[in-house]
């Protein structure tokens, strides 16, 4: 753009050769019109004044050359029309003037023309200057549009989850950057600007001032993250659960310049934590009235199961006190019988203890379980029930089976309800009775546990309704056994469902998932 | 099929490992021999049946029942003195198993001179 301004102020004015060296002779012509009007009115004899205008015209308007050309012209006109006779002193000294005027206009019109160039440059400049600014002007209001759509986007994420952010330069220090959400969670007006840090002390509840003091303070003196629970009491008295993370941010030289953090409100979360609570603790009351009445259905055969150590410790001290009161007394053989006593007592002792935890209303408690070691103790409790009916009790354990993190009642109160359904289901069939529990290991480290019986099967086209609350085929039954059982297994991660044997009875499937780092 | 009493053997049939072990240890020092079976099943197909004195059994047993035992036996014309032992104190099997011909019907625990009584009358018949 500036070359070419340039190239148009060195080639001189644009317009065409003919016409700027027309205007010299124009221009002169003029000159010499005026001057005879003059002289035909009688005035003065002007020619040198209009000729110089002539001259300084045509510099100006055509440029050098015409000039030069018009000052010749102006020469010629003057010697030919006015005062032939004059001296050639006079004459070169006219001629002198018009040289030195042409001389003197040459440079005047060479200044304009570089005043106009520099003018042009400098308007040029200014142009792309404008030009910039502008495109700058429209970069900076697109980022503005991004930030505040960005702005926008968190402060929503925010307004979701509850979630404040802040900034504050501690000791004693102000608020410096408190979020939309801060305001909403800690119960602030936005009017009222950034809070100061007693404010925001104020609104927190006062059995909690002191504690999250002294973690502040002490977070403070390390330098360390901090993160505490607390309760905010609301301008209208209602009290929320918070729960807030600050984060140190250090300079160079590790000097604390301040601390970033979050605020978050907890007070729906705790909610739902309490109500599953309350649904946890429903559910073990409804798990234990269920065993309850299993037991209770149970009471002649575990009774029978309790009986029998009993009896064989009754056998064993009649035994001892004849070997004792014997004519001759055999020491050997009375301590003989006397330790099975022992041992027979303890037997009858671990049935009752069995019973007694099964029975129990107590806590669920997970822990490292042999779902061998469970199958077995709940087999051995419920023999007599089996034998009642006639009923064999197979087992196909797999003695390689890892170990699950399990509440052993509950796993065992599955197992006894499915034991309980196989009995009764096998109760009237006049065939033969058998149950069969088989562990073994499963794919995706889950253990498979079933029990099968060769009774009536399962009711036929109610296979998915027997899991239904109240479903029940027994004539005293609550229907809720299943419906347990599969709470409980689905509780501990596993799976519990139903299928029908071929040619007959039904198989009670069930799953526990082992954990990683536990070896078999 | 007949048989025969030529000694003065004591059958034992109870499924309970520790009953089963005690009452023949509580027999041996009463100075009764005798032979424990783990059910009816084993009893019947071990052959000592024909050997058998007296007949001690349990009535509720996985596979054949202590009352269908006596009926086999019955049914064998092997009428061997029997006492029953049984935790499920039920009249009306109490009944059922006195009119086959048992000789005791004694609820576990059982006092000791009451078996050994009950044992030797047995064996007197």
């Amino acid at each position: 753009m500036n070359q070419s301004v340039k190239m148009k102020w060195a080639a001189g004015p644009a317009i065409s050769i003919t016409r700027r060296y027309g205007l010299a002779v124009v221009s002169v012509a003029a000159a010499l019109g005026l001057s005879l009007a003059f002289i035909h009115f009688q005035l003065p004899q002007p020619f040198g004044a209009f000729a110089l205008s002539a001259i300084a015209l045509t510099f100006w308007y055509a440029g050098t050359a015409p000039g030069i050309f018009a000052a010749v012209l102006s020469s010629i006109v003057r010697d030919y029309f006015f005062d032939p006779g004059i001296s050639t002193e006079s004459r070169i000294l006219f001629d002198l003037v018009f040289l030195i005027f042409a001389l003197l206009m040459t440079r005047v019109v060479r200044e304009r023309n570089q005043l106009e160039l520099r003018v042009a440059e400098r308007t040029a400049e200014l142009t792309q200057l404008n030009d910039n600014l502008k495109r700058e002007i429209a970069k900076h209001s697109q980022i503005e549009a991004e930030l505040r759509l960005s702005e926008a986007y968190l402060a929503e994420a925010q307004r979701l989850s509850h979630t404040g952010s802040w900034a504050w330069s501690p000791p004693p220090g102000d608020i410096r950057y408190w979020s939309e959400e801060c305001f909403r969670v800690q119960g602030f007006d936005p009017k009222g600007g950034l809070p100061r840090y007693e404010e925001f002390f104020q609104s927190v509840h006062p059995d909690d001032q002191a504690r999250i003091t002294e973690v502040i303070q002490t977070a403070v003196r390390k330098k360390e993250e901090f993160e505490f629970d607390y309760r905010i009491v609301h301008p209208d008295g209602e009290i929320r659960d918070a729960r807030s993370f600050g984060h140190p941010v250090l300079d160079a030289s590790g000097d604390l310049i301040e601390y970033v953090g979050t605020i978050i409100d907890v007070t729906e979360r705790k909610q739902a934590e309490k109500e599953r609570e309350r649904l946890r603790e429903a559910q073990a009351d409804l798990a234990h009235i269920s065993r309850m009445t299993t037991m209770g259905e149970l009471t002649a055969s575990l009774a029978h199961e309790v009986n029998q150590p009993i009896t064989a410790a009754v056998n064993g001290a009649s035994t001892c006190v004849r070997w004792l009161t014997r004519e001759d007394p055999d020491l050997g053989e009375a301590r003989e019988a006397a330790q099975g006593v022992i041992r027979n007592a303890k037997r009858a002792s671990d049935i009752i203890n069995r019973i007694r935890s099964i029975s129990k209303k107590g806590e669920s408690k997970r822990q490292l379980a042999d779902v061998n070691e469970l199958i077995r103790e709940m087999i051995a409790l419920l023999r007599s029930e089996a034998n009642r009916y006639s009923i064999s009790v197979r087992t196909e354990l797999d003695a390689e089976l890892p170990k699950v993190m399990a509440d052993s009642v509950q796993v065992q109160q599955v197992l006894m309800n499915l034991i309980m359904n196989g009995i009764d289901a096998m109760k009237n069939v006049d065939r033969e009775r058998e149950l069969a529990i088989c562990s073994q290991r499963a794919e995706n480290r889950l253990l498979m546990i079933s029990v099968s019986d060769s009774g009536v099967g399962l009711p036929p086209d109610q296979e998915d309704k027997i899991f239904d609350p109240f479903f029940t085929t027994k004539p005293h039954g609550i229907g809720m056994g299943l419906r347990i059982s599969r709470s409980i297994v689905e509780s501990h991660g596993g799976r519990l469902w139903a299928s029908d044997n071929s040619p007959r009875g039904a198989t009670f499937r069930f799953t526990l998932p082992s954990p990683a780092e536990v070896g078999a | 099929m007949s048989c025969h009493k030529e000694n003065k053997l004591i059958a034992i049939v109870d499924d309970d490992d520790s009953v089963r072990g005690t009452l023949q240890e509580l027999l041996r020092s009463a100075g009764f021999s005798s032979r424990a079976f783990e059910s009816a099943e084993a009893f019947l197909g071990s052959g000592h049946q024909q050997e058998a004195a007296c007949l001690i059994t349990d009535i509720r047993m996985p596979g054949m029942s202590g009352l269908e035992l006596q009926a086999k036996l019955n049914a064998e014309r092997c009428r061997i003195p029997t006492i029953f032992i049984t935790a499920h104190g039920d009249e009306e099997m109490r009944f059922q198993a006195l009119r086959e011909g048992a000789v005791e019907f004694l609820p576990k625990p059982f006092d000791d001179e009451v078996l050994i009584e009950t044992i030797r009358a047995a064996l007197n018949r």
